[in-house]
C-alpha cells in the first residue's frame, strides 16, 4: 500500500474532531513511521524499554515481535522524576538472536577459551554477515579483537555495538569495558579513564544506585 | 642380401693398408667411440638431473584459486525451493532423485536433501555430510542431518571457484589432484585408450606401437596413439612440440631415465595433472582435474562414466574435440572411447548404451568456461597485491576467499545487461551503445559482493567499476546537506531554503549561474525536500553557506580519496569518482557513519590449507551518527517523493529504501545510488566516448537499480534513532511544532535539543496556550 504525501492531508480549512483527526492519522501515516522494525522506539536509560526488542533485521524465530509503535503525536506531560526502572533490554545475545547466530557465537566463545583468535573472529564475521545489526556479535567481536591486539579495530568494533544497541546498557557495559582496555593497550590513558567512567556509570546505574 | 650379390669382388682392386694406419684408425676410432660415449654420458646426466629437479621439486606453477562466499544454510534463510536449486546448480550439485554421492540432491517444494561435498576451509576441513532442508513460506525453515535427524544450526556449503590468478603471458592453470582422488574409471580408462601396457614396459613400448598401427589401420583412423604415457608426458612436460629427431631421441631417453627413477604411479599422478585439456582465452587447462570443473563444474570424483569418456577423449586434441566448439566431433570421440571401456571390460554393455544416449552435458558458454568473475577476480588482484610476491600468486597455489556474493553477482550481471537493452529499445538508441557498471556492498562488514565492469560481464578488459572515473552529478548532493545537518543550531531537515537563481564569478573571471534541472524556480524549500527533488540551487545556496572546505571533508570522511577542487560546482557533482568508491561513500552513510574500507577478501591460505591470512572486518566512525541519520532518513523521502520514487514501482512498499539520482551536464552520466538496511548498491550508465546519451539517473540508471535492489531480496531500511536525534511532529508549512490540530504535519528527526520549540499556528496546543495564560489570571 502506497499512500501519497497530497492525498493524505486535506485542505487546512477543515476542523477536524478529534477522533476523526487521530483516524486520518492512523491512515495517513508518514511511509517513513511506517514501522515494522522490532526495534525499539524510546531510547534512553530513564524510560522503560520495550519487551522484546530484536536485531531489528532477524528477530527470533518465534519470539515476539510485537510492540507499540510510538504514537505519532503524544501530548507533552508533565515532567516526572525518571522512575528508576531497570531497563528491561535483552540481557544477552540468545534474546535477539537466530539459533544459527547462537551457534557461530558459541563457536566463537569456544575457540577464544581456546586461544584461537582467528578462529573465533572468524566464526563472529559470519555470524555479523548474517545478522548485521545484531550489537551482541559486534561486541563479541570486539572482544576478540581486543585479545588479538588490534586495539584500534576492537575499540571501534566496539563503538559500533554501542550504537547499535541504542541504549542497551548491558552491552554498553561490555563494549566500554573493551574501548577502556583498548584505549590503556595504546598508550591513551585519559580516554581510557574516560571510557572507565562510564564503565562506572552504568554499573552505579545497573545497581540502582 | 641383394647388395652384398651386387657388390664387385673387391679382394682384387684392394689397396694394401699399412698395418700401423690400422692400428691408427682403430686407435681413432676408440678415442672418437670414447669421446662419444663420455659426451652422451654427459647428455643423460644432463637429461637425469633436468628429470630429476623437475620431478623432485615444485612440480608444477600453481596459479592461486579464488573462491566466491559460501552458501550458509539455516533456518530462518530467506531462500525457497526454486533459489536453492538454482544456488546447487551453480555449485554444480545434481539433482539426482535420490542421494547418490557428494555433489548430488533431491529437492521438492516442501524440502530438500543434500549431499554436502567435503571442503578445506580456511578454519579447517569439513567433511562429506547429508543433510534435510524444510521449506515454509518464508524459507528455510529447518535444516538437519540427513542420517540422525538431529537438528542443524548452521551448513556452509563448499564455495564455487570462480577464477584463478595465473601469469598473463603463458596461463597454465591446473587443479592438483592425488592419484586415489581420480576415479577408477577415468584411470583405466586413459590407459586402456593411451598406453595399454603402461604397467609393462619401460617408457617405451614396441608392443604399443604396433598394436597402435595394427588398431588404427583396422579402423581405417587414428584411434590409439603410439607413444606410451610416459613419453606423452615427457613430451608436454619438458619439451617442444615440433616433431624433430631431436626431440624425438631427447622424449625416448628420458622416459627412460624417468621411468628408472619414478614409480608407475608417480609417472601416471603426473600425466593426470599436467596433460593439456582445453582452452579459456589465454589460460591454458592442464589436467583432470581442472578439466573436470572447466567442462563440468564439478569435482573430478562425481563425474558419470560418459563424461569421463569426454575428458578421456579431449587428451587426443583438446582443440580438435573442444566439446564446446565441435560438439558432434567431440561426442565421436566420446562415443568411441565408451566403447574402448566396454571393450576392456570397464562397463558393461547395459552402462555403455545409457552413456551413448546422453548428451554431452557440458556446463558454460559456448566460448568460455563455467560462469567467471572477471570484473570482481580483478578487484582481488589489486587487493593482494602489495602483499604477496607476483610469483606467489601465480605459482603456490594459494587458496583466496574472497566475498563474492553468487546471488548478488548474478542479480547486478543480469539487471545490467537486460537493463541495458531495454533502455535502448524503449529510448531509441542504437542498440550496444550504451556501457554500464556496478558494484553491490555489504552494509557495515564492507564486504564486496558483486561487482560488474562493463556491459559484457564475461570481458576481463576495461573495468569500468574500478577505473572508470566519471563526475558524480547529484550524488555530491547527499554529502552537501550532510555537511549543513551536522550545524544542528544553523540547520534541520525543514530549514527553509531559497530556490533563487544564483550566479557566481570564477576565479577564472567567468560567470557561473546554475540551473535546476527543469530550469524553472520552486520558491523556497524545506532542507530534506530540496534533497528529495535534486534541485540544484537550493543546494548551492546551502554549500555556499557552509563552504567547499568542510563538503570536501565530509566527502572525504564518508571514503572518497581524491582531492575535490574547491570550486562551487562541487556541490553539484563535479568530481570524478568510480563506482567502487561511490559504493564506499554511500556505505559509510548506510552504515551510521561507520566506515568499513571495501574489501574483496576474507582469508587467504596455503595450498594446504595452512591460514596466510585474515581480513577481519574493519570500521571507524568517520562520520557523526545524528546527522548521518538525519540525512539517510532525507534519502528514504527521495525514495518516496522525489527523484527516486519510480523504484516503488518495482520494489515493494514495505521496502524502506535511500538513494540518490546523479546525472550529468548535457545527461552523459546517470547514476544511481543507495541502500537497503543490509546492502549498498551503486548503477552508473554511460557512453564510453562521453556522448550524451539522453538519460537521468532517475531514467537510466534507476531502473537498473530498482529492478537489482528487488532481486537481491534485501532488508529494508530499519530507521531506528540514535540516542541524540529526537523525533517531533512538524507542520509541513512552517516547519514549527505540529499537533493533531495541524493537517498537513509530518514526523521528522532533528538532532536532540535542535527540535523547534514554538507551535505552529494550526497547532491545537498554540490556541490553548493563551487561554491558558487568560486562565491563569482570572484564577
Amino acid at each position: 500500500m502506497r499512500i501519497g504525501y497530497k492525498a493524505c492531508f486535506p485542505a487546512r480549512s477543515a476542523l477536524p474532531v478529534v477522533l476523526a483527526a487521530s483516524l486520518g492519522l492512523s491512515a495517513c501515516v508518514t511511509p517513513t513511521a511506517q514501522r515494522t522494525s522490532s526495534w525499539p522506539d524510546n531510547i534512553g536509560r530513564t524510560i522503560p524499554a520495550p519487551t522484546a526488542p530484536g536485531p531489528g533485521q532477524n528477530p527470533t524465530p518465534g519470539a515476539s515481535t510485537a510492540h507499540t509503535p510510538t504514537p505519532l503525536y503524544s501530548p507533552p506531560v508533565a515532567v516526572a522524576p525518571p522512575p528508576k526502572v531497570l531497563p528491561a533490554y535483552p540481557k544477552s545475545a540468545d534474546e535477539i538472536s537466530s539459533q544459527a547466530v547462537l551457534s557461530l557465537m558459541k563457536q566463537a566463545r569456544s575457540a577464544r577459551a581456546a586461544g584461537q583468535y582467528d578462529q573465533a573472529s572468524g566464526a563472529l564475521e559470519r555470524a555479523q554477515r548474517i545478522e548485521p545489526r545484531n550489537y551482541f556479535v559486534w561486541s563479541a567481536l570486539g572482544r576478540v579483537y581486543l585479545d588479538k591486539k588490534l586495539y584500534d579495530n576492537a575499540e571501534s568494533v566496539a563503538m559500533k555495538s554501542n550504537s547499535l544497541a541504542r541504549g542497551n546498557v548491558y552491552v554498553e557495559l561490555e563494549n566500554w569495558k573493551v574501548i577502556a582496555a583498548a584505549r590503556q593497550a595504546q598508550g591513551d590513558a585519559i580516554g581510557a579513564l574516560q571510557a572507565q567512567v562510564k564503565v562506572d556509570e552504568i554499573q552505579r546505574d545497573l545497581a540502582g544506585g | 642380401m641383394m647388395a652384398r650379390h651386387m657388390a664387385p669382388p673387391a679382394r682384387k682392386s684392394r689397396l694394401v693398408i699399412p698395418r700401423s694406419f690400422v692400428y691408427g684408425a682403430a686407435a681413432v676410432v676408440l678415442v672418437l667411440g670414447s669421446i662419444g660415449l663420455i659426451v652422451f654420458s654427459f647428455y643423460l646426466v644432463s637429461l637425469d638431473k633436468d628429470i630429476r629437479t623437475r620431478f623432485a621439486g615444485v612440480r608444477w606453477a600453481l596459479p592461486a584459486q579464488v573462491f566466491a562466499a559460501p552458501l550458509e544454510l539455516y533456518a530462518g534463510l530467506n531462500l525457497d525451493a526454486g533459489d536453492l536449486k538454482h544456488e546447487l546448480e551453480r555449485l554444480g550439485y545434481r539433482d539426482s532423485g535420490s542421494l547418490e554421492g557428494p555433489g548430488t540432491f533431491s529437492l521438492n517444494r516442501q524440502g530438500a536433501d543434500i549431499y554436502v561435498r567435503a571442503f578445506h576451509f580456511w578454519d579447517g576441513p569439513r567433511a562429506e555430510n547429508r543433510i534435510s532442508l524444510k521449506f515454509d513460506g518464508a524459507g528455510v525453515a529447518s535444516v538437519s542431518d540427513a542420517d540422525s535427524g538431529e537438528s542443524r544450526d548452521i551448513v556452509r556449503m563448499d564455495p564455487m571457484l570462480i577464477g584463478s590468478i595465473y601469469p598473463q603471458q603463458q596461463g597454465e592453470d591446473r587443479v592438483l589432484v592425488k592419484l586415489e582422488e581420480v576415479p577408477e574409471l577415468l584411470r583405466d580408462g586413459l590407459l586402456a585408450v593411451e598406453d595399454r601396457d603402461f604397467y609393462d614396459h619401460f617408457g617405451i613400448s614396441i608392443r604399443g606401437v604396433l598394436r597402435a598401427m595394427f588398431v588404427n589401420l583396422r579402423a581405417g583412423h587414428a584411434v590409439q596413439g603410439a607413444s606410451t604415457v610416459t613419453q606423452q608426458l615427457v613430451r608436454n612436460f619438458f619439451l617442444t612440440l615440433d616433431r624433430t629427431w631431436t626431440r624425438k631421441f631427447n622424449e625416448m631417453f628420458m622416459s627412460i631415465l624417468l621411468e628408472r627413477h619414478y614409480s608407475k604411479d608417480d609417472i601416471l599422478e603426473a600425466y593426470i595433472n599436467e596433460i593439456y585439456l582445453g582452452q579459456d582465452g589465454n589460460r591454458a587447462i592442464h589436467g583432470f582435474g581442472l578439466a573436470s570443473w572447466f567442462y563440468f563444474n564439478k569435482p573430478l570424483g562425481e563425474l558419470r562414466d560418459h563424461e569421463v569418456a569426454l575428458l578421456v577423449g579431449v587428451v587426443k586434441g583438446a582443440s580438435y574435440y573442444n566439446p564446446r566448439r565441435n560438439p558432434v566431433r567431440a561426442k565421436d570421440r566420446r562415443d568411441l572411447v565408451l566403447r574402448v571401456f566396454k571393450e576392456r571390460g570397464l562397463i558393461d554393455e547395459a552402462e555403455m548404451r545409457a552413456a551413448i544416449e546422453r548428451p554431452l552435458s557440458v556446463a558454460g558458454t559456448k566460448q568460455g568456461g563455467v560462469e567467471r568473475y572477471p570484473a570482481f577476480v580483478d578487484l582481488v588482484k589489486r587487493q593482494l597485491r602489495g602483499q604477496y610476491k607476483d610469483s606467489d600468486l601465480t605459482d603456490e597455489g594459494l587458496r583466496i576467499f574472497t566475498t563474492l556474493d553468487p546471488r548478488s553477482q548474478e542479480a547486478l550481471e543480469r539487471n545490467i545487461a537486460q537493463g541495458l537493452a531495454e533502455i535502448e529499445k524503449s529510448r531509441k538508441l542504437p542498440a550496444g551503445t550504451l556501457e554500464s557498471a556496478g558494484v553491490v556492498t555489504s552494509v557495515g562488514g564492507g564486504d564486496v559482493l558483486g561487482i560488474v565492469g562493463g556491459r559484457d560481464v564475461r570481458y576481463s578488459g576495461f573495468n569500468r567499476a574500478l577505473d572508470s572515473r566519471r563526475s558524480i552529478g547529484s550524488l555530491a548532493k547527499p554529502f552537501v546537506y550532510l555537511t549543513a545537518l551536522e550545524q544542528g543550531d544553523r540547520y534541520n531537515l525543514h530549514s527553509m531554503i531559497d530556490d533563487e537563481p544564483i550566479e557566481l564569478r570564477l576565479p577564472t573571471k567567468q560567470i557561473w549561474s546554475p540551473m535546476n534541472y527543469d530550469r524553472k524556480l520552486h520558491g523556497p524549500q524545506p532542507l530534506y525536500m530540496a534533497l528529495a527533488q535534486s534541485y540544484n540551487l537550493p543546494t548551492v545556496r546551502l554549500g555556499l553557506e557552509v563552504g567547499e572546505k568542510a563538503v570536501a571533508n565530509t566527502l572525504k570522511q564518508a571514503g572518497y580519496t581524491g582531492n575535490p577542487a574547491l570550486v562551487p560546482s562541487m556541490f553539484l557533482g563535479a568530481v570524478d569518482v568510480a563506482p567502487v568508491e561511490v559504493a564506499q561513500m554511500y556505505g559509510t552513510i548506510a552504515a551510521g557513519g561507520f566506515q568499513s574500507p571495501l574489501s574483496a577478501i576474507r582469508e587467504v591460505t596455503t595450498k594446504e590449507g595452512e591460514p596466510l591470512n585474515r581480513y577481519p572486518i574493519r570500521v571507524k566512525q568517520t562520520l557523526p551518527e545524528g546527522p548521518v541519520y538525519l540525512v539517510t532518513w532525507a534519502m528514504t523521502q527521495v525514495m518516496r517523493l522525489g527523484t527516486g520514487r519510480s523504484a516503488y514501482g518495482i520494489v515493494p512498499d514495505t521496502m524502506t529504501l535511500a538513494g540518490k539520482s546523479g546525472t550529468t551536464d548535457d545527461l552523459r552520466d546517470s547514476w544511481f545510488s543507495g541502500f537497503t538496511g543490509d546492502r549498498v548498491a551503486v548503477v552508473w550508465v554511460g557512453r564510453d566516448d562521453y556522448k550524451p546519451m539522453g538519460l537521468t539517473g532517475s531514467s537510466g540508471a534507476l531502473y537498473i537499480w530498482s529492478r537489482l535492489i528487488r532481486d537481491l531480496k534485501a532488508k529494508p531500511l530499519d530507521l531506528i534513532p540514535p540516542p541524540d536525534v529526537e523525533e517531533q511532529l512538524a507542520d509541513t508549512v512552517t516547519g514549527l511544532k505540529a499537533d493533531e490540530g495541524c493537517d498537513s504535519r509530518l514526523l521528522i528527526p532533528y538532532l536532540r535539543g535542535y527540535a523547534p520549540q514554538s507551535w505552529a499556528p494550526c497547532a491545537r496546543a498554540a490556541e490553548s496556550q493563551p487561554m491558558q495564560w487568560l486562565r491563569e489570571i482570572f484564577e
